[in-house]
């Protein structure tokens, strides 16, 4: 038997009051602030190409930016190392040296339940 | 155009909503979400002010903050299967022994 | 010659070279270190003699050696040396003696087969060079460095036998009682440079010449809200201070009698002749400060009449013979404090000379009797000496005749002129200095009675015990420096016979001569001066023939040693001192001021102490405690911030940034 999900109230929502605050204060600074009206873009300009190619220092697209090609690599490098990481993070320290296993479990469930089908 | 300011409040509630999570979520999954939401809600910021400028900037800048939201929550993902290992739960309430 | 007085510093670095030398290498020199001190002194001896004839020859030498500390705007602080006939002539008594102590060490230490001679050596030498650089002090502050030097080296020789009780104990007696008075000397010390700016002693520039111009109206100096007289009458007897305490004076003086632990040539080259004599030297050195005040001068005449009296009668009743002759010590320079108050400047360092000379002799020749007993001190062990040891018996006896002060040996003509001149300003119209006089005239019986107490005690009579009968031999070594010294106690006082000079008419006061000239301002015709203006001495023009006195005197010494023949020099004699009965258990036990001193230490200082102390451990060391502990209280307390629950690190993060853009809205006006 299930019960219907209830919502989970008590004294540890306390904390989170303090969001509420930070949300009022920056609400209140949002609204008593003048923005500047904004401008868009050009009709029919091709944006997502100009992203394209601010990424990589060329000056093609029909919108202007800045040139993000060392952001590009390095976030390259970051992904990379991430992924290394979270390998590592993962290994098991009984030195058998599976870091990754890729087989969907079927090992682990006939080392966990011995055989069955 | 929708003026600037209701992006930036939609953003501000998008922060506190992911803040809110952080502050009282105990389950460390539920906690890598809300660091997500979070990092969201910045680049709803981004984006709103690329329109303002009339600058493809900001709206890169959130791509590579997505590309780096990604690669944090595979090393997040990781420790959280280290701290289960250790503390036998994924309760961040429970991990503390870095303490006086 | 005329380069001669340049090599002055060299007088005072000699015996420091042979202080390295014993210390460095002495164990591993064959007399352990003594002949490096024996050819240290004999140069500086020699460097001395030549010093004399240079300065007889009119020169005197007054050079700054080096400045330790410049002053911007304030004092300098030099090393400096200062030669002119009082300095000479003390250089020449304390190389000499010097010498012939080392010599006589040969025979009282090394023949005797003492340990641990290198280290003796090395303070012999130590205390030598400070002497010597004492004595040519040039400033009142380096006078006081080397007055602390030759402390510590009397600590050091006195505790020289440290392993058996006795020794270390009166050495530790010695420094503290010695530092007592010097702790007021220091203050004076401060005192005369905080008032005069200069501690020189010579000079136009030096602080006796500056306060005497201050009383005549043709300077000023900071006087700190008194009459100057006053104030320099306070300056003054802070210094004597420390006079009082190293020349064993009452009531610092017992100290010394405890001294006579140490060796007996330590004995008689520090507690007899030099060591002492330095506080008797800075009053004669500062004299033109003290003559200025008339109060300083009869508190100086009539402590020192007293201490004279007042050791002598102590000196009655002793059985061993060095510590008769520590009283005779004390009363001694009491004479000299007395002639020193008394006006008698030239008669002080008269007696200076001749009692350094017969007292060290007379320690030396108690020296060598002890050798023979094998090292049995006490005088109802002896007896019957005189033939078995002549040389020591005659050189004893020509000490004891001078210490006695019997025609016509160098203590008549010394003690004699001391009585005079006191008596002299006495009749000016001074009944303190009278009162001393009457004391210091009593104190001559006295000294003639135990004098040749001694004397017949040891050397006389039978022999009253094995030792004896069959005295140790001595060599070459201790009789030299007796004979030397026994010939000076015996001729000395030639130098200045005033009644024979008075009586002929011929001018033989060869010691008035040589203390006349010199620096401007050092010379006894200044002090004349300065006393008849200032202290009244000599205003009256009272003209007494010093026949009679010294007559007096004279026969008060023979009397008193008459009386010790009648009753002493019998082949057995007994304690006649029994006869008094209770004076004899105060004299025996020196007026129990030694229990005295010891109740003062123990019932004043000891709790204050005390008090000091909780005060220290409870309200300076709480303070600090109290510091730390509220710091650890704080940190314990704070601590528990780190719960290590990260929901609460991220609420209060969240508390923070919302506490801190609230603060940037309200100051910058973003909510306007």
């Amino acid at each position: 038997m299930t019960t219907k999900p209830e919502l989970n109230l008590g004294s540890h929502l306390v904390p989170g009051l303090a969001a509420a605050a930070l949300f009022v204060v920056m609400a209140a600074a949002i609204l008593s602030s003048t923005m500047p009206e904004p401008q868009g873009f050009a009709e029919g300009a091709n944006i997502t190409a100009s992203i394209g190619y601010a990424m990589f220092n060329l000056d093609l697209g029909d919108v202007a930016g800045e040139s993000f090609l060392v952001a590009f690599l390095v976030i390259a490098i970051t992904l990379d190392v991430a992924l290394d990481g979270a390998v590592h993070l993962a290994r098991r320290e009984d030195g058998s040296g599976r870091g990754l296993v890729a087989d969907g479990g079927r090992a682990l469930k006939e080392e966990l339940f011995g055989g069955e089908k | 155009m929708v003026p600037p300011e209701f992006y930036l409040l939609l953003s501000a509630a998008v922060f506190c909503i992911g803040l809110f999570g952080i502050l009282t979520r105990r389950n460390a999954l539920l906690f890598l979400m809300s660091v997500e939401l979070m990092l969201n809600a910045a680049n709803i910021n981004l984006v709103a002010f690329s329109q303002v400028w009339g600058n493809v900037t900001g709206q890169t800048f959130a791509l590579f903050t997505m590309a780096l939201a990604a690669a944090e929550v595979a090393i997040g993902i990781g420790i959280i299967l280290v701290l289960y290992r250790n503390f036998d739960g994924v309760d961040v309430t429970d991990a503390t022994t870095m303490r006086w | 010659m005329a380069g001669i007085l340049d090599f002055a510093p060299a007088i005072v670095l000699l015996p420091f070279v042979s202080f390295l030398v014993a210390l460095s290498v002495g164990d591993r020199l064959p007399k352990g270190g003594a002949y490096a001190g024996i050819a240290a002194t004999a140069g500086s001896l020699i460097l001395s003699i030549a010093t004399v004839l240079t300065v007889a020859g009119g020169q005197t030498y007054d050079a700054t050696i080096y400045t330790w500390a410049e002053g911007i705007e304030a004092v300098d602080l030099t090393f400096g040396v200062l030669i002119d006939p009082l300095s000479a002539m003390m250089l020449l008594i304390v190389t000499l003696i010097a010498f012939l102590v080392h010599v006589f060490s040969l025979g009282y230490m090394n023949d005797e087969g003492e340990t641990g001679l290198p280290r003796y050596y090395a303070g012999l030498g130590l205390f030598t060079a400070s002497m010597l650089g004492f004595v040519v002090a040039d400033n009142l502050l380096m006078a006081f460095m080397f007055f602390e030097l030759v402390g510590l080296c009397s600590y050091l020789l006195i505790g020289f036998h440290f392993r058996e009780p006795g020794p270390p104990s009166a050495a530790k007696k010695a420094f503290l009682v010695t530092r007592f008075g010097d702790y007021f000397f220091l203050v004076g010390v401060v005192a005369v440079f905080a008032t005069f700016g200069t501690a020189a002693f010579a000079g136009s520039e030096s602080f006796p010449a500056l306060a005497e111009a201050a009383l005549r109206g043709e300077a000023s100096v900071t006087t700190f809200g008194f009459e100057p007289q006053t104030w320099f009458t306070i300056v003054g007897l802070l210094v004597l201070g420390g006079v009082i305490g190293k020349s064993a004076q009452f009531p610092l003086h017992t100290w010394l009698p405890d001294a006579m632990e140490g060796p007996t040539p330590v004995s008689a080259l520090i507690h007899a002749a030099t060591m002492v004599a330095a506080g008797v030297y800075l009053v004669a050195r500062m004299y033109g400060f003290y003559a200025i005040s008339p109060t300083a001068l009869a508190i100086i005449a009539f402590i020192g009449g007293f201490t004279a009296l007042f050791a002598a009668t102590m000196g009655l009743v002793k059985r061993e013979i060095k510590q008769v002759l520590a009283y005779s010590t004390i009363s001694q320079y009491g004479y000299m404090m007395l002639a020193l108050g008394g006006g008698g400047y030239i008669a002080a360092t008269f007696h200076l000379m001749t009692h350094a000379f017969f007292k060290a002799l007379l320690f030396l020749g108690a020296g060598s009797v002890i050798i023979a007993m094998h090292h049995n001190e006490n005088m109802w062990d002896m007896g019957g000496l005189k033939e078995k040891m002549p040389v020591t018996y005659y050189t004893f006896l020509s000490g004891s005749l001078a210490l006695a002060g019997i025609f016509p040996f160098a203590g008549f003509w010394s003690k004699d002129e001391v009585l005079y001149e006191t008596l002299l300003h006495g009749l000016d119209g001074n009944p303190i200095l009278l009162a001393a006089y009457a004391m210091g005239l009593l104190a001559v019986f006295f000294t003639g009675f135990y004098t040749f107490r001694m004397v017949f005690l040891t050397f006389h009579g039978n022999s009253r015990s094995q030792t004896a009968q069959d005295p140790h031999d001595v060599h070459w070594n201790v009789k030299f420096p007796l004979v030397v010294l026994g010939v000076l106690a015996a001729v000395a006082g030639l130098v200045n016979m005033v009644p024979v000079a008075e009586l002929t008419g011929l001018h033989i006061e060869y010691l008035h001569q040589w203390l006349e000239h010199g620096i401007a301002g050092l010379t006894s015709e200044h002090y004349s001066t300065l006393l008849h203006d200032f202290a009244g001495y000599g205003e009256a023009g009272l003209h007494l023939s010093p026949l009679i006195p010294g007559a007096v005197s004279l026969g008060l010494a023979l009397a008193g040693s008459g009386l010790a023949y009648l009753l002493y020099n019998v082949p057995e004699p007994i304690r006649h001192t029994d006869r008094l009965g209770r004076i004899k258990q105060i004299l025996y036990n020196n007026y129990y001021q030694d229990e005295y001193q010891v109740w003062l230490a123990n019932g004043v200082t000891r709790p204050v102490a005390r008090a000091a102390n909780k005060f220290d451990g409870g309200v300076v060391d709480g303070v600090v405690n109290g510091v730390s502990g509220v710091s650890l209280f704080a940190g314990g307390r704070v601590r528990r911030i780190q719960t290590g629950v990260v929901s609460n690190y991220a609420a209060l993060l969240t508390l923070g940034l919302t506490a801190l853009i609230l603060a940037f809205g309200i100051l910058g006006g973003w909510f306007v």
